[in-house]
C-alpha cells in the first residue's frame, strides 16, 4: 500500500508540475508561431518475409506505425506512437495487436531537469527507444531485444530526464511492475509487461539509464527494478521481484559501425512462482531466476562513396539464454539455451528506407530440439 | 538583420543574422543523429558571429534556436550540409531543438548555446 502511495505521490507531483507548465512562466520564451497548433505526422512501416526451416513461407506486414506530436509551447510537447502489428485484428482471434506504444507529455523545465509523463517506453537498451528500421540493420530485432530485453517494453509512468553535460543524459521513471504469471522458459518476462492496460500499479518499479555520446560513440547503462503483481490470478506466495541490468554501446568511424549489448534478468523467487503457478494451472512453466543474453554486431558500408545510395553488410553474434540460473529443484530446458549467428546486407535507396537480407543460423544445448535456420527479407521505411 | 532563405539542394546557406562590425567568424561543426545533437553544448562570446555547419547521421532534422529566427532543416545522411550563420548579439543561454519530427526521442532533442 505504502509503494502504491509513493507512485500516487510521484504522479501528483508530475501533474502539478505540467499544470504549472501552462501558467505565465511560458511567456518568458516566445514560440515560433509557425509551430504552434500544428500537430505532426510521422512514422515507420515494417514488411517482412520470413522463411523458417520445416515451416511455410511466411509474409508479413510486421508493424504499421504512426506517431503524432504536438508542441503546446516551447515547454510543453507531446509525442505519440500508435502500432498495428500484423495487419490484422480480429475480436477474440489470436492475429494482430493495435497498441499504443508512446503517449507522453513533456514538460522542458531546464537542461538538467525535465518531466515527462504518459506512455513511455522504458530505457532499457539500444532497440527498445530506438526501433525505427533503418536504424538497425537485421530484418527483425536482435534476439537480445527480444526475449531478454522484451522490446517494445512501455508502459505508463512518470520520471525525469535531461542533460547532465560533456556528453552525458539520463532518464528515469517509475512504472507500473509486471505481472508475474505472463512469465515464461522461452521468452522470460516479455508476456508480464502490462502495457498500460489497467495495469496494476501496486507493485512500482524504477527504470532508468545513463547515456554518454561523444564523437562517434554512444554508451549506455540501464536498469529496471521492481515488483511483479499476479494481475487477476490469486496465488498465496510473495509477489517476485524482478531486476533488469544492461550495458551498451555503439561506435561508428566512417563506413564502419560497431555495436554490442549485455543484458542480464533477475527474478526472485522463481522456484515458488513456477510451483505456484503448476498447481494452478498443471503446467510447470519453468521460469528461470536468472536470463543473460548479449550480442556484438559489425557493419560496413561496401557502395563507393560517390554513391548517395548505400549497400551495408554485417555480421553479428548472440547469446540469448532464458534458463541461465535456474531456482533450486528445476533443470534449465537446454532447447531455450541458445546463441544465432545472423549475416546480411542493407540497401539504402534513400537513408529512410532500407531493403533487407539476412540468414540467421540459431543453435541452442538440446540434444533432441534442434534450433531451426532462417532465411528473411524485409522492408523498412521512416517518414 | 536579415534572412536568405535556403537554395542549393547539396549545401544551403542561410544567413540569419549579419554582424555590423565584421567580427571574427567560429564555425560550429554540428551532427545531428537521433536523438540529440553533438556537441549538445557549445559556448560562445557575445558578439561572436557563429557559422553553423549541420550534418546528419541519419534521418533529416530540425535545427531550431528558440527565441531567434534560426529554423533551417539539415538534410538526411550524406546528402549535404545546411550552413547557417547567426550573430550572438545578445548573452544568455538558448535552447536548440530538433524541429522536424524524427523519432521516438524527438521532443527531448536538445541542446544549448550560451552566450557569455
Amino acid at each position: 500500500m505504502s509503494s502504491l502511495n509513493k507512485l500516487a505521490r510521484l504522479n501528483f507531483l508530475a501533474v502539478c508540475g505540467l499544470l504549472w507548465a501552462g501558467g505565465p512562466a511560458l511567456a518568458q520564451t516566445p514560440a515560433n508561431p509557425s509551430r504552434e497548433g500544428v500537430p505532426t505526422l510521422s512514422g515507420y512501416m515494417e514488411l517482412h518475409l520470413n522463411k523458417e526451416q520445416a515451416q511455410p513461407t511466411a509474409t508479413d506486414l510486421h508493424r504499421f506505425v504512426l506517431m503524432i506530436g504536438h508542441s503546446f509551447s516551447d515547454r510543453l510537447k507531446f509525442w505519440s506512437e500508435v502500432e498495428v502489428e500484423h495487419a490484422l485484428v480480429e475480436g477474440g482471434e489470436e492475429s494482430g495487436e493495435v497498441a499504443v506504444e508512446q503517449a507522453y507529455i513533456d514538460l522542458m523545465v531546464h537542461r538538467r531537469l525535465n518531466l515527462r509523463a504518459g506512455m513511455v517506453l522504458v530505457p532499457v537498451g539500444i532497440q527498445n527507444e530506438r526501433h525505427e528500421p533503418p536504424t538497425f540493420n537485421g530484418v527483425e530485432r536482435t534476439f537480445v531485444d527480444t526475449v531478454i530485453v522484451p522490446t517494445t517494453w512501455r508502459d505508463t509512468g512518470a520520471g525525469v530526464f535531461g542533460e547532465l553535460g560533456g556528453g552525458l543524459s539520463y532518464r528515469a521513471y517509475v512504472l507500473p511492475g509486471l505481472d508475474a504469471t505472463g512469465f515464461s522458459a522461452d521468452e522470460g518476462i516479455k508476456g508480464g509487461r502490462q502495457q498500460g492496460a489497467r495495469a496494476d500499479a501496486s507493485e512500482p518499479a524504477i527504470a532508468g539509464r545513463l547515456e554518454f555520446r561523444r564523437g562517434g560513440l554512444t554508451s549506455g547503462a540501464s536498469f529496471w527494478r521492481g515488483g511483479s503483481g499476479f494481475g487477476l490470478t490469486r496465488l498465496t506466495i510473495e509477489t517476485p521481484g524482478v531486476g533488469v541490468g544492461s550495458l551498451d554501446a555503439r561506435y561508428r568511424r566512417g563506413r564502419h559501425e560497431l555495436r554490442g549489448q549485455w543484458s542480464m534478468v533477475t527474478i526472485d523467487g522463481a522456484g515458488d512462482l513456477n510451483r505456484a503457478l503448476q498447481q494452478q494451472s498443471g503446467i510447470n512453466p519453468n521460469v528461470a531466476s536468472r536470463l543473460l543474453g548479449a550480442y556484438a554486431e559489425a557493419a560496413t558500408r561496401v557502395s563507393p562513396n560517390a554513391w548517395t545510395h548505400e549497400v551495408v553488410v554485417f555480421g553479428r553474434y548472440e547469446k540469448f539464454d532464458t534458463q541461465n540460473r535456474m531456482p533450486d529443484g528445476y533443470l534449465p530446458l537446454a532447447e531455450f539455451q541458445r546463441s544465432a549467428v545472423v549475416v546480411g546486407a542493407t540497401y539504402y535507396p534513400d537513408p529512410d528506407v532500407a531493403f533487407k537480407f539476412d540468414v540467421v543460423r540459431a543453435r541452442n544445448k538440446s540434444g533432441v530440439v534442434r534450433a531451426p535456420w532462417q532465411i528473411n527479407a524485409g522492408i523498412g521505411w521512416w517518414f | 538583420m536579415w534572412c536568405v532563405p535556403a537554395t542549393a539542394a547539396e549545401r544551403s546557406d542561410l544567413k540569419v543574422h549579419q554582424s555590423p562590425n565584421r567580427a571574427p567568424v567560429k564555425i560550429v561543426k554540428v551532427t545531428a543523429e537521433r536523438f540529440a545533437f553533438s556537441p549538445s553544448e557549445i559556448v560562445v562570446e557575445k558578439g561572436t558571429v557563429i557559422e553553423f555547419h549541420l550534418t546528419s547521421e541519419d534521418t533529416d532534422h530540425g535545427f531550431r534556436i528558440i527565441g531567434t529566427p534560426v529554423d533551417v532543416a539539415i538534410p538526411k545522411r550524406r546528402r549535404g550540409v545546411t550552413v547557417v550563420t547567426y550573430t550572438a548579439v545578445e548573452a544568455g543561454r538558448f535552447i536548440i531543438e530538433c524541429s522536424r519530427p524524427c523519432g521516438a526521442g524527438h521532443t527531448a532533442m536538445r541542446a544549448t548555446l550560451i552566450v557569455k
